[in-house]
Formats: C-alpha cells, sequence, structure tokens
C-alpha cells in the first residue's frame, strides 16, 4: 500500500512539475527511513541520550539542594574546582589502583580457574559450582561478611595475617588508610573471579581439539602451546571481558560504600563512590555531574585504546 | 625414513574393545592404506601411531625401537589431518613453518623451506595469507606444506581429501602420489574411499570392527579377496553375492543351475558364490545362460552397468563394458565367467584356488 503510494505520486509530480518530484524523493530516502526507526530512536534518546545531556549540562551548572536560590549556568567553574580538588585527585589515584589490582588479580585467577576447569578431574562438576558460586551472592551481603571477616574482633583474617608475618599484629586493616583499600579489593577479586572463570572457560572450550594436537605433533611444548594457541584463540574474549570488567570496576562503589564508607580519611574513596556522597550526601549535583563527565571521559578514552589493540592481536 | 612395526597391538575404551591382534609389518619408504568403513578403527589406529591415543597393549616400534609410550613431539611424525587443523591466527607461512619456529630454526632456514615447499606445493603467491582466505584445496595443501617441510620419518595422513569436491580430490590424489614418488617416505593414509586406496597404496590394509581382515596389494586384495568383507568391500561396482548350495567340482545356483568351478578344490563348503560385476557376460535370451530382465540400465559411456533380475536368484548387477544398446526390459542372458567366480563357506571365509593372499 505505502510503497504504490509513493510511486503515484512520482508519476503526477511528474507532470505537475519537479519540486514536488524532489520533496517526494527527499521523503522517500531522508524522512521514509527514520519514521520506521522511530521506536528505537525514541526510546534511546528517552532512556539514554537526554539523561546524558542533563547531566553534562548539570555540570555547568550550580545545582545544590541546600542552597537553591543559587541555581543557574556558571560555565566552568565545577571543573576550574576539581581541577583544585585534593580529594578528586585521591580518589583517582585509589580509582587506578583499585581497578588495577582488582582486574589484574580477577583475571589471572579466573584464567588459571578456566584453564583448571577445562581438564578432567574427579569431583568437577561439584567444583564448578562452587566456583561460580560467589557470582549469585548479593553484593551487599559479600561486603557486610568480608567486612566482618577482616574485623579482628569476630573474623579469622587479622589473625591469620598475622600469624604469615604481613601483619604486626591482628588489627583491623579497614581502619590503616595504607591498607584500608585491599579490604574491598579482595572482597571485589573473590567476587569477580567468577566471571573471567565462566567467561574464559568458554572461550577455551571453543578452541578445536585438533589445533592442540597438531600443536603436539609439531613439537610444540605446553608452554608454547599455550603462548602460541590458547593465548591467540583466547585474545578476542581476554580484549571484551577486561574492557567491560574495567568500566564496571571503575564504576563499581557497593563493596567499597559498604565496608569502608570511603574512609578512613578519603584513603578508599574511588571516583563512583566520590560523586555518589557528593551528590546524595553533599547534595551537590552540579559538582558531582562534573565529576561523572570526567570519569565517562576517562573509560571512554581507556576503551577506544583497548579496541585499538584488539584489533591489532585479533586476527581469527 | 623409517620402519613401522606393530605388533599385537589393541586398544580399548574401557570394557569396549575397538582394535585388537593388529600385526603390521611397514617398510621403510612404503605406501600404507588403511582401508575400511566408519567405525572400523582405521583413524584410532593411525591417531595410535601418531601418538594422539594411548596404545592398550602390544608394541609399536619405528627402526626396532619401541616407541609406545614416547610422546607424538618426539616421534618425529608428521600427520595431515582431515580437518587440515591449521592455525587460524597464522599465516600460510606460519603455518606451515610452525614446527621450526618451535624448535627455533633460524628465521632464514625456515624462511627458505617455507619458500622451497610453497614452490613445490604451488602456494608461492599465498604465503603472506591466512587460512580463512584460502580455498579448500589451497588449505589442503598448505597442511601437507607443514607436514613435508619437517622431513619427518613417516607421515600419516587421516582421510586427508574427504573435505575435498570429486575433482579436486582427484588432483589431490595425484599430488599426493607424486609427493610420494618424490620423497620416498613412509607413508600411512587413512581413507574409506576404496578408489583412493587402490591408486595410491603399495599395500592396502583392510580393517573391518577392529580386526584386519586382509593385508596385500591392490590387485591381491581385487583378484584373490580372503573373506566375503573384503570382497564386497573392494571393487566397485560390488561384487554380487548368491546364495549357492555345494556340489562336487561346482555349486549348484538357486535356480537349479550348476556352475562348474574346476579351478576350485574343493567347493564343499560352499554357501555362497560371489562375482563381480564386470565378470558377468550378456550374452543371446535364447542361448544357454541365466535368463534375466533388465530393471535398471546406466549408460556411463566407457561402461554399461545392468541391473537385472535373474529367474530364481534375484538381482544381479552387471557391468559391460563399452556402450550396449540395452534398456530397461529387456530379456538378457547372463553368463557367469566361471574362473573370476569366487566361492564363501558360511563363516564367510573364502574357499581359495591357492594359499596366496590368504588372511
Amino acid at each position: 500500500m505505502e510503497s504504490r503510494a509513493v510511486i503515484t505520486r512520482k508519476q503526477n509530480t511528474v507532470e505537475r512539475g519537479e519540486t514536488r518530484a524532489r520533496r517526494s524523493l527527499y521523503w522517500q530516502y531522508v524522512v521514509e527511513p527514520f519514521v520506521y526507526l522511530s521506536p528505537s530512536i525514541i526510546l534511546i534518546g528517552a532512556v539514554m541520550l537526554m539523561p546524558l545531556i542533563i547531566g553534562i549540562s548539570y555540570s555547568f551548572q550550580s545545582i545544590e539542594l541546600l542552597r537553591p536560590f543559587n541555581t543557574g549556568w556558571i560555565g566552568f567553574e565545577n571543573y576550574a574546582k576539581l581541577w583544585a580538588d585534593r580529594k578528586f585527585w585521591i580518589a583517582l589515584e585509589n580509582t587506578f589502583w583499585w581497578t588495577f589490582w582488582s582486574i589484574t588479580l580477577q583475571f589471572f585467577l579466573g584464567l588459571g580457574l578456566a584453564m583448571l576447569l577445562n581438564t578432567h578431574f574427579f569431583g568437577k562438576k561439584l567444583f564448578q559450582a562452587l566456583v561460580f558460586l560467589p557470582w549469585a551472592v548479593p553484593t551487599f551481603l559479600s561486603a557486610l561478611t568480608w567486612a566482618w571477616l577482616f574485623n579482628p574482633v569476630i573474623g579469622p583474617l587479622p589473625h591469620w595475617l598475622t600469624a604469615l608475618g604481613i601483619l604486626s599484629e591482628p588489627y583491623n586493616i579497614l581502619g590503616d588508610p595504607d591498607l584500608a583499600l585491599w579490604g574491598p579489593i579482595a572482597a571485589n577479586v573473590w567476587f569477580g573471579v567468577p566471571f573471567f572463570a565462566i567467561t574464559l572457560l568458554a572461550a577455551l572450550q571453543s578452541i578445536p581439539g585438533d589445533m592442540y594436537e597438531a600443536a603436539e605433533i609439531d613439537g610444540a611444548s605446553a608452554w608454547q602451546t599455550f603462548t602460541k594457541i590458547t593465548l591467540p584463540f583466547l585474545a578476542p574474549m581476554i580484549a571484551i571481558t577486561v574492557m567491560l570488567r574495567t568500566i564496571w570496576i571503575a564504576n563499581f562503589a557497593d563493596l567499597i560504600y559498604v565496608m569502608t564508607g570511603g574512609g578512613p580519611a578519603n584513603s578508599t574513596q574511588i571516583i563512583s563512590s566520590y560523586i555518589f556522597t557528593t551528590a546524595f550526601r553533599r547534595l551537590d549535583f552540579g559538582y558531582a555531574s562534573a565529576i561523572a563527565v570526567v570519569l565517562l571521559i576517562l573509560l571512554m578514552i581507556y576503551a577506544v585504546i583497548l579496541l585499538v589493540i584488539r584489533k591489532k592481536l585479533v586476527k581469527v | 625414513m623409517a620402519r613401522i612395526e606393530l605388533k599385537n597391538i589393541a586398544k580399548s575404551y574401557g570394557t569396549v574393545e575397538v582394535l585388537r591382534n593388529i600385526d603390521l609389518d611397514i617398510q621403510d619408504g612404503e605406501f600404507v592404506v588403511l582401508v575400511g568403513p566408519s567405525g572400523c578403527g582405521k583413524s584410532t589406529l593411525l591417531r595410535m601411531i601418531a601418538g594422539l591415543e594411548p596404545i592398550t597393549s602390544g608394541a609399536f616400534e619405528i627402526d626396532g625401537k619401541r616407541m609406545n609410550d614416547v610422546r607424538p613431539r618426539d616421534r618425529d611424525i608428521a600427520m595431515v589431518f582431515q580437518s587440515y587443523a591449521l592455525y587460524p591466527h597464522m599465516d600460510v607461512a606460519r603455518n606451515m613453518g610452525f614446527s621450526m619456529e618451535i624448535r627455533r630454526d633460524a628465521a632464514e632456514m625456515r624462511k627458505s623451506r617455507v619458500a622451497e615447499a610453497g614452490k613445490t606445493l604451488g602456494l608461492s603467491k599465498l604465503l603472506r595469507r591466512l587460512p580463512k582466505e584460502l580455498s579448500g584445496g589451497q588449505r589442503q595443501r598448505v597442511a601437507m606444506g607443514r607436514a613435508i617441510i619437517r622431513d619427518p620419518r613417516a607421515f600419516l595422513f587421516d582421510e586427508p581429501l574427504s573435505n575435498l569436491d570429486a575433482a579436486l580430490r582427484v588432483e589431490m590424489r595425484l599430488e599426493i602420489a607424486r609427493l610420494h614418488q618424490k620423497l620416498k617416505a613412509t607413508m600411512i593414509y587413512v581413507t574409506h574411499d576404496q578408489v583412493e586406496a587402490l591408486t595410491l597404496a603399495d599395500r592396502i590394509v583392510v580393517l573391518d570392527s577392529g580386526d584386519i581382515q586382509q593385508v596385500g596389494s591392490p590387485l591381491d586384495l581385487y583378484e584373490r579377496p580372503a573373506n566375503k568383507f573384503v570382497a564386497q568391500f573392494i571393487g566397485s561396482p560390488t561384487m554380487n553375492v548368491v546364495p549357492v548350495s555345494a556340489a562336487s567340482g561346482g555349486v549348484i545356483l538357486a535356480d537349479g543351475t550348476f556352475l562348474a568351478l574346476p579351478h576350485l578344490d574343493d567347493t564343499g563348503l560352499a554357501v555362497e558364490l560371489g562375482i563381480r560385476p564386470e565378470h558377468i557376460d550378456v550374452v543371446d535370451p535364447d542361448a544357454d545362460a541365466l535368463a534375466a530382465v533388465a530393471d535398471v540400465v546406466e549408460h556411463l559411456g566407457s561402461d554399461t552397468n545392468i541391473y537385472a533380475l535373474v529367474e530364481g536368484l534375484g538381482p544381479i548387477m552387471v557391468r559391460v563394458h563399452g556402450n550396449i544398446p540395452a534398456k530397461p526390459g529387456d530379456r538378457l542372458g547372463l553368463r557367469i565367467q566361471a574362473p573370476n567366480a569366487h566361492v564363501f563357506s558360511a563363516d564367510g571365509r573364502t574357499l581359495q584356488r591357492d594359499m596366496t593372499g590368504a588372511a
């Protein structure tokens, strides 16, 4: 029906003049496709683009709920304040170490587990189920449990660490500004290893068995097989999962917020928990938006770099 | 170059026995083809020689040295896989030179060997391509290049041509034959295709359900099959087998015809007669011969295949050289060439005319 109408109109316009013809072509090739796309465009616009634009616009405004009469456009003032904010720089550094150690330990432990699970041994099914269990525990619960584990009054960890000679005496590392970040990192590693184990196990299982047989006949040692066959096959999956997890972890303030609340003395404050505190404790939405925009830009740069590296590495 | 000996090899998975009593002595430079229907254990046997499957019992020796528990990488055997097993993330040159890369041979040496092998196989222009950018035949060549570049003691081929189309298969078959003539290496080749077996092999090993049925030259197997299985497996179209009853000096066919078989010493145990389609003559329908009616006629140009229904005997296939003007429904007379007939006992053994070729 629709297309017949268009054709009819075209035939009419040839007789009447070229402006109508041009308009109908314009309609057919430029406007019409967007009409069909409009439901998804409207949806994406409403739930993603609008909030993003509004959020970015907040970062150029002064919006403090405690000073409701001081609202208005202030240009780059929030960013200037950010540049001079010592707490922001501490949070940025903490975000880096938090993300770096979490992702590194999660990845290598996850890879190890995946390779272990890719072999055959007695009780594998049970072990597999246990490995994936942390993923199913609510963050909130695991954060509370880990906080208790680090508490020397009820938890065993400080005593074990002391017995191993890592701590001089059993005290709560969550209260030590130099060590506090390691508490949430430990919880996060425990929590995040299953993700890497699951995804890397899936990737490992998709490597054809005859690759290993061919390599074995070609004379490759176990290490050569790993570096020359396994790793290249895993590379695409590694790149994607590391990128996704980095973004998640950099934004992942739940564990920190429950375990240390950013303290002591901001030693565990990361950018996303700082955003949360600024927005919902100090009710300064303008400043919080400015921090969020900076975090967004940093993560986008990171993602672009990783995608470029992926493209160079991955040939399959 | 190597002599490979299998002494009483057996293989079982748990309680399931897939191979037993495998005795085979493969001479240096020999081209041996393992052939059999799918599931007969031929690929398993090849993988045991390669070291990819453990040997359950028996002795496997290369040049007189026991190799049962030697790792694949130390056996110095190259293998061409059915799937080719090319490394998808490496280009053709690196795929072919992978074994040298593993051995950490000098880069220039690797390069010149790869170039040389590439030239032999007509891959010179493709060295920088990835496997996914190659056609099936080219991949097959790369897989062969990877094997020859190592200059191994023996080559193993696991149904290397089964993923190619018919024309390419003939071409690659010739290539493999040429390769064997050039390298004069010991080669063991697994296939379910008897044409590949008959054309390539110095010796064919026919396997069925885990047992060696017969070992012999292609002509041996064709002319003197040890049993009914080999008789029907080797040769195309398949040999006709009809029930008979024993009589002195020959056999009696189901329709009552007496067929004299003077070349057989003793037909007393005969229960079946085997005759190849090309060993039946078509004669005048009114002559003293088996009366038959043509059911389906296939004109192949060089040959004519006739699926005939013989009174009292059932379907018989006849292959006549040249083009004869037969059509479905025609009455025919069929005459069996008695000297080429095979007679089988109740347990499937061939009642031999002499002892050569007996299993």
